[in-house]
């Protein structure tokens, strides 16, 4: 079933309860206190008539027979019973002198009054005692408003509860459909979208904060899509592209080293700068794999814990040693007292050979300007902030640095793969940490790496 | 001997350079930090209604100002006993005198060259410190260029201070 109709079957059949309930409880009442009341009527009825009866004295009686008439209404088939019982084996004659059932009459004298109905007309009886004797009264009349009005009313509610029912059938079909009609609009744009138009998306509303919340995630999803598949299809270009250019450099080499007889320190040279080719091509593919070797979450990798601030410096000798002419400068002007903050747990040979990296890169694309690096750690992270003055990232390339093979359109002056930053990054997955990179052209980049601490107790 | 000074904040990681720069100048004894935020009361009377300081604070305070705070917490360990945010409602200096005596505020600490920038119904309450006569103290230096700046992100921090120290 779909959900819309089961929507409308729920509020309709809530809503019917309800109306049902509503309707029934104030007929139900009314229904009792009509009788109640009606029982009490006679009641009143009855005192009164033994009262002149009875009681008073013949003037009396008289005047009390006016004002009875004056104020109350005669009844439908309105009856009075009046009885002087001498002893209980009088009721017997009562009973057969007046056709009321010798049970109701024992309960009369034995409770004080009692009440009973035959058809539509009601009974109400009481004991009187005067001047010494008892006296049973009993007096029946027909219920006419039990009868008549009772069933306008029944009619009125019935109607009225078939009338609701009516409307908030059309109602909850009506709130349903409005309800999922975007959701459904949405699907069926959803559906338009595949492979080839990825880059459609869907417009936002701004009147509807939870579809439009929908909208924008749908639109967050296939825009990363959209990344990822660009990424993909850069990938193959970029890395044939890689791989190509030595290939080529080895292939035109020996073509020209094989069109004529070749001195022997002619052929050296060549092989030496094929062999050189063929490094840098073992090299890519080196790296290659330890990208795709880290990039699978599943494998574990041996984790101890390690100081970071151990590991920045390790990095720091590594550069160099590589390149003296390096400028980085390390702050230690945030470093916690305590040394538990600046440990973590991971693996020593990738957290310093992604530190490396970016620290590496800092100092290439900036030409050996100042490198700053700054270590910190609040009571879950440790922050590491490394700062230089170099060339920047565009920002519209922002989002494909962590591509493989992906290299900024400013940097065809510096050598590279493109390969470090998306190590860098899984590195880091790896430990749980984060990767931030922001960055302005020709004013310089920061990257920021956030790495949870170790616990230890 | 125990001291407890005031820094204004806006939320703002930057806004915490000047409590970084004040416990740079104390050097013994321990520390307890007022971080006071300043803001017009609402109007609306539901709001008084459901008011609860933890949940304007909550409301206004970013992951990465925890972050920072935290930061400086282990930087400074040694020193700092407690840190505190506080908001302040008001409009007159007598309301600000009576909130310093409150926390017993010795110094207040701000920055010379960043100003708070406050969202709606916050305020920059610095004229109304200075008003008060409390002793405070102006720290940092020259006015440094700001580098890459990214608001949002804790890395200002660093490269605030990070330009700092490499200018002395």
């Amino acid at each position: 079933m779909k959900t819309q109709l089961k929507i409308a079957l729920f509020l309709i059949f809530t809503n019917g309860l309800m109306l049902l309930l509503f309707g029934g409880s104030i007929y139900y009442f009314l229904y009792n206190y009509s009788y109640a009341d009606f029982y009490k009527r006679l009641e009143t009825r009855a005192t009164i008539a033994a009262k002149y009866n009875f009681d008073a004295d013949k003037i009396n009686a008289e005047s009390f027979k006016i004002i009875r008439k004056e104020h109350l209404e005669k009844l439908l088939a309105e009856k009075e019973y009046l009885y002087k019982v001498e002893d209980s084996n009088d009721l017997t004659g009562i009973a057969q002198k007046s056709e009321l059932p010798l049970v109701f009459l024992k309960d009369i004298m034995a409770n004080g009054k009692m009440t009973r109905q035959v058809d539509e007309t009601f009974f109400t009886g009481i004991r009187h005692e005067s001047h010494g004797s008892i006296y049973i009264v009993v007096v029946s009349a027909k219920n006419y408003y039990a009868s008549n009005h009772l069933l306008f009313m029944r009619n009125v509610i019935l109607m009225g509860i078939v009338f609701i029912a009516l409307i908030t059938t059309y109602l909850s079909f009506f709130f349903s459909k409005r309800i999922f009609d975007p959701i459904k609009h949405i699907t069926d744009r959803v559906k338009q979208i595949s492979t080839d138009n990825i880059h459609l998306r869907i417009e936002e509303k701004d009147n509807d904060a939870e579809i439009s919340q929908l909208i924008s995630t749908f639109n967050d999803l296939l825009n990363r899509l959209e990344t990822a598949f660009e990424t993909q299809k850069n990938f193959v270009s970029n890395a044939s592209h890689e791989f190509g250019t030595p290939l080529t450099s080895i292939m035109g080499e020996a073509e020209v080293m094989l069109m004529k007889q070749r001195s022997p320190e002619e052929y050296q040279q060549s092989l030496v700068s094929i062999l050189g080719q063929a490094e840098r091509l073992n090299q890519i593919t080196q790296t290659l794999l330890y990208l795709a070797e880290t990039g699978y979450t599943n494998k574990r990798v041996n984790f101890v814990i390690l100081r970071t601030d151990d590991l920045l410096w390790q990095a720091k000798e590594m550069i160099d040693k590589l390149n003296p002419k390096n400028h980085i400068q390390v702050d230690f002007s945030l470093l916690p007292e305590n040394p538990k903050k600046l440990k973590v747990m991971g693996n020593r040979q990738l957290l310093s050979l992604a530190f490396t990296n970016i620290l590496t890169n800092a100092c290439k694309y900036s030409n050996n300007k100042p490198v700053l690096v700054t270590i910190a750690s609040s009571d879950e992270h440790v922050f590491l902030a490394i700062t230089d003055q170099g060339i920047g990232i565009p920002e519209s390339e922002l989002p494909f640095i962590f591509d493989p093979f992906f290299r900024a359109s400013n940097t065809s002056h510096f050598e590279g793969y493109g390969i470090g930053l998306p190590l860098t990054r899984n590195i880091i997955k790896i430990h749980g940490g984060q990767l931030q990179i922001s960055s302005k052209v020709n004013e310089g980049t920061t990257v920021q790496i956030k790495l949870p601490l170790a616990k230890i107790p | 001997m125990e001291k407890t000074i005031l820094v204004p904040i806006d939320f703002k990681v930057e806004s915490l350079n000047a409590l970084r720069l004040a416990l740079n100048t104390i050097h013994a004894g321990k520390v307890n930090v007022v971080l006071m935020y300043a803001k017009y009361p609402t109007d609306s009377i539901t709001e008084f209604l459901f008011y609860s300081p933890d949940d304007v604070v909550d409301s206004l305070k970013t992951r990465e100002f925890d972050e920072a705070i935290a930061i400086i917490k282990n930087r400074y360990e040694s020193l700092l006993n407690r840190i505190d945010i506080e908001l302040f409602y008001g409009f007159g200096t007598s309301a600000l005198s009576n909130f310093l005596e409150a926390h017993r505020v010795d110094t207040v600490y701000f920055s010379k060259n960043y100003s708070l920038s406050c969202s709606k119904k916050g305020f920059d309450p610095i004229p109304m410190l200075k008003k008060t006569g409390i002793g405070y103290e102006e720290v940092g230096g020259e006015l440094v260029q700001e580098f890459v700046p990214r608001p949002t992100t804790l890395s200002t921090l660093f490269n605030y201070f990070g330009l700092e120290i490499a200018n002395h």
